[in-house]
């Protein structure tokens, strides 16, 4: 006999979410403290230092700033992305690939640039990634649109296919192949001309980079988007129950198709941001933002503020690991990954707790 | 006298919802029990306690005298309760030999068994069931289905049967087959509890009847010693006027006339085979038919949703073929449908009542934002008018009652103020009182001289409330009748199929077609 059954909670307070969020991350924390022990790591100096992401007792503090700021942008943008078809339920899980093809077109434009200047080129390696993306994105929508496909397949294996056209991109030298180096023997990517890089706005020796100024107007874009446009409103609907959008007289395909192509244009203009930053391309370029982002616009619940404050807080856990690693030889950055896991699944189990709760059979008579 | 079911004291709590309020209850060994109560006064909650879909919070169960814990539908099983639900649990691809084998346990490892066949051919002719072991669940009608599954409880030894508004998708005859076997199933012993809307069928089979109200016992009465009246006070709480009013009007030229009209379902067959018709201004044109004989197919097909075969669509001497549905929406033809689950079409469920009020018309305010203002004055207008329940014109549709979503959605309808209103199912699952809430709503639009086609289920409530009946059956018209020159049987004859009175000479009722628009210009 069953003692013990769940019931829906029948308030769905914010504020037990928050507290229920926090206790999750802390376990996980706990977990996380416990591998680092196991290492042979003491984990509040570890921690100290992963959360402060190398500032304190760093000369160098604004370097910190910046590498935060290059992991920060892509991943935002991407997870606003992300957010904004699965709001749809249209289930892109090809960030990682639609990035790549960003990216590679970027490049494109960036190789051919000697000479050109800066803010002509770094718009034209924006626009050539959006289209080239955006594309992508549309003929994913419309095999579904059209022909009913699986769209979580499709866009899982234009991931594979990208990976490997970057990779063979990456290790063929030959005469058409402007994308690696000319004065290296091994293949090697090549540097992109200061005609490509993202310029910034100096604040002492630190320098703000446009990027960043543009990822935050997107962040507000997308909010007044998601919440006050008619567009906006279409999304919402076909996302809540296709069958009433037709019935009201929505032309459904048509929004399927333009909410894909602005969510795989936005993850294009992510890799542009991101190649023009780091001032190359490379076959990591991406840093799974893709994956990533899907788990920050499902930890956000697609709500565009919480998917800025979960980016920060991600971006901040992989940027400190980074850090953290150059002091401890024992450990990498994968073990950011590690914790991500383990924090999403305590927040997970959170939301399931804050939603839920569990009743004694007996109490409940009393009740 | 022994029980076969006794409830004492049953609560069941949904958050902070009381579905269920210190239910006392009991079943007699041999008798029919109808349980009687408006929609959301905790049937059909209650009696999935009894299958074991969910558990009380307290009180107690007991079986033949026996105190029992009912933790699983396989628990319920065991203690001889057989439920049928309102939605078929059926394997679509089986037949209904393979279905009833699949929940046979410990008999043999063969699906086709001779024995299991035996013995299930015996179970069906000893209750007089008629009924193809080897037809498959797809192809069956929806009585065969119900059929089917009477069948299987019964075959799994159920002596205690539940059913779950069981006449609610079957024909006038059908219902009379069902209540022969029902009764037939008393012989043999059987306890069952019916759970019902309908008053005349309550009075027609039950032993006694039990009435809840809003989650609470209210009173059980033995079904000789009581009346319909009595019955609707007992479950309403007050009294209510049994008469649905039917305003008379002048009734104007033909707003929208369908001629030779064919469409195909999604599976490519033909669901409405060359139906003509037409509704006047201030007329009220109900559709009578067998759950699926079409009706959604034609309420799509002239919304514009649904590609048309053959035919011609006129609408105010227009023709509205090849429109798209957003054009014909503005042409003033408003149509809603409540599907089975009331939400899936028309509404978006989890978002709010405002949003879901500028469903149709958000793309009429100017420049790319949402009106949203205006929206929420228009929600507040709909909701002080149509009597909704809700905290607020920002809860999510899904929270609100049955009633109160089907009074939104027609609020909606009606705001847009169109000339042609098509409703399919409007009082679909509701309670007696939002369901005249509702015809109201249509009698005013009625008033204003909007034409409605009614889609109904209710013969009773179509032949009070609408001028006239169109019967449809399997896609074909079988007629159109005048409400005050037909009855209930009639019509229940033509849905069959039976009778077909459009071929007859001299019935002006059978055809209808507009005198004023000739074949030449409905074709331009």
């Amino acid at each position: 006999m069953r003692k013990y059954h769940l019931v829906r909670r029948a308030d769905a307070r914010l504020k037990r979410t928050l507290i229920y969020y926090a206790i999750g991350i802390l376990v996980s924390l706990i977990i996380g403290a416990i591998i680092l022990v196991a290492l042979g790591i003491n984990p509040l100096d570890y921690y100290g230092r992963m959360f402060t992401i190398g500032l304190v007792g760093n000369r160098y503090g604004y370097k910190s700033i910046e590498g935060l700021l290059k992991i920060f942008v892509p991943l935002l943008i991407t997870s606003l992305a992300l957010s904004l078809s699965f709001k749809m339920r249209f289930w892109n899980i090809g960030g990682e690939g639609e990035f790549l093809i960003g990216a590679i077109a970027a490049s494109i434009v960036a190789f051919n640039s000697t000479g050109m200047p800066n803010f002509v080129t770094v718009l034209l390696m924006c626009l050539a990634a959006m289209i080239s993306s955006g594309i992508i994105g549309i003929a994913v929508a419309a095999l579904k649109v059209k022909f009913n496909t699986n769209e979580t397949l499709m866009t899982l294996m234009i991931n594979y296919i990208m990976l490997y056209v970057i990779r063979y991109i990456g290790e063929t030298k030959a005469d058409w192949n402007f994308f690696l180096r000319d004065d290296s023997e091994r293949p090697k990517f090549g540097t992109f001309p200061d005609s490509a890089v993202m310029a910034g706005i100096p604040i002492g020796q630190f320098k703000l980079l446009w990027s960043v100024l543009i990822a935050l107007a997107l962040t507000a874009i997308v909010f007044v988007y998601l919440k006050y446009t008619k567009q906006g409103y279409e999304i919402s609907v076909v996302g809540d129950s296709s069958a009433t959008a037709k019935y009201a007289g929505m032309s459904v395909g048509k929004i399927v198709l333009r909410t894909m192509f602005i969510s795989s244009a936005m993850i294009g203009l992510a890799a542009a941001l991101a190649v023009s930053s780091a001032g190359t391309i490379s076959d990591t370029i991406t840093n799974n933002v893709g994956w990533t982002g899907i788990i920050v616009a499902w930890l956000s619940k697609l709500s565009v503020p919480a998917v800025f404050v979960t980016s920060v807080l991600i971006s901040i856990l992989q940027y400190g690991c980074q850090a953290a690693a150059t002091q401890y030889p024992a450990i990498d950055s994968n073990y950011a990954d590690l914790l991500q896991g383990i924090i999403l699944f305590s927040v997970l189990v959170a939301d399931f707790a804050a939603n839920f709760k569990i009743v004694r059979k007996e109490d409940a008579k009393n009740a | 006298m022994e029980y076969a079911i006794e409830l004492k004291g049953i609560t069941k709590s949904f958050g902070p919802v009381a579905a269920n309020k210190n239910i006392n209850l009991s079943l007699a060994k041999g008798e029919i029990l109808a349980l009687l109560g408006e929609n959301g006064s905790g049937k059909t909650t209650l009696m999935n306690m009894l299958s074991g879909i969910y558990m009380p919070d307290s009180g107690s169960i007991f079986i033949d005298g026996k105190k029992v814990e009912i933790n699983s539908p396989e628990d319920s099983g065991k203690l001889g309760i057989g439920m049928v639900h309102q939605h078929f649990k059926l394997v679509e691809r089986f037949t209904a030999l393979e279905n009833i084998r699949i929940g046979i346990r410990n008999e043999g490892r063969f699906l086709h068994g001779a024995d299991v066949r035996k013995k299930i051919e015996d179970t069906a002719a000893k209750f007089g069931f008629d009924i193809d072991l080897d037809k498959v669940v797809a192809n069956m009608a929806v009585s065969e289905k119900q059929t089917l599954e009477i069948l299987k409880v019964l075959c799994y030894g159920a002596k205690i049967i539940i059913l779950d508004e069981p006449t609610a998708v079957l024909t006038v005859q059908e219902i009379e087959r069902l209540f022969a076997v029902l009764r037939k199933m008393k012989e043999e012993g059987h306890s069952i509890i019916i759970i019902t809307h309908k008053l005349n069928e309550v009075m027609a089979i039950s032993d006694r009847v039990a009435v809840l109200r809003h989650g609470e016992y209210i009173d059980t009465v033995v079904t000789k010693e009581t009346n319909e009246k009595t019955l609707t006070e007992l479950m309403v709480g007050r009294k209510i006027e049994l008469n649905i009013e039917r305003p008379v009007m002048d009734k104007t030229h033909p707003l929208l006339e369908i001629r030779d009209l064919t469409v195909k379902n999604d599976e490519g067959a033909i669901a409405v085979d060359h139906i003509n018709f037409y509704i006047r201004g201030g007329e009220m044109l109900g559709v009578a038919g067998i759950a699926g004989s079409g009706q959604k197919e034609l309420c799509e097909a002239i919304a514009g949703l649904r590609k048309i075969e053959e035919g011609q669509m006129i609408h105010e001497g227009e023709s509205i073929v090849g429109m798209s549905p957003k054009k014909i929406l503005e042409h003033g033809i408003s149509m809603s449908f409540i599907p089975e689950d009331r939400l899936g079409m028309g509404l978006a469920p989890s978002m709010s009542i405002t949003d879901n009020m500028i469903l149709k018309n958000y793309n009429e305010s100017k420049g790319i934002f949402v009106d949203r203002k205006t929206a929420r004055i228009e929600a507040q207008k709909v909701i002080d008018r149509l009597e909704v329940v809700t905290p607020s014109t920002e809860t999510p549709v899904r929270r609100l009652s049955g009633g109160n979503v089907q009074k939104v959605l027609l609020g909606r309808e009606i705001k847009s103020g169109p000339n042609v209103l098509i409703t399919a199912y409007p009082v679909r699952g509701l309670d007696i009182n939002s369901s005249y809430t509702i015809y109201n709503i249509l009698n005013e639009q009625k008033k204003k001289g909007v034409g409605i086609l009614f889609v109904g289920e209710d013969l009773d409530v179509m032949l009070a409330l609408c001028d006239k009946i169109m019967v449809i059956c399997h896609g074909r018209l079988q007629g159109v009748v005048n409400s005050d020159h037909t009855t209930k049987e009639d019509i229940g004859l033509m849905m069959t199929g039976t009778v077909n009175i459009v071929n007859k000479e001299g019935k002006t009722d059978g055809i209808a077609k507009d005198s004023a628009i000739t074949d030449e210009e409905g074709k331009a």
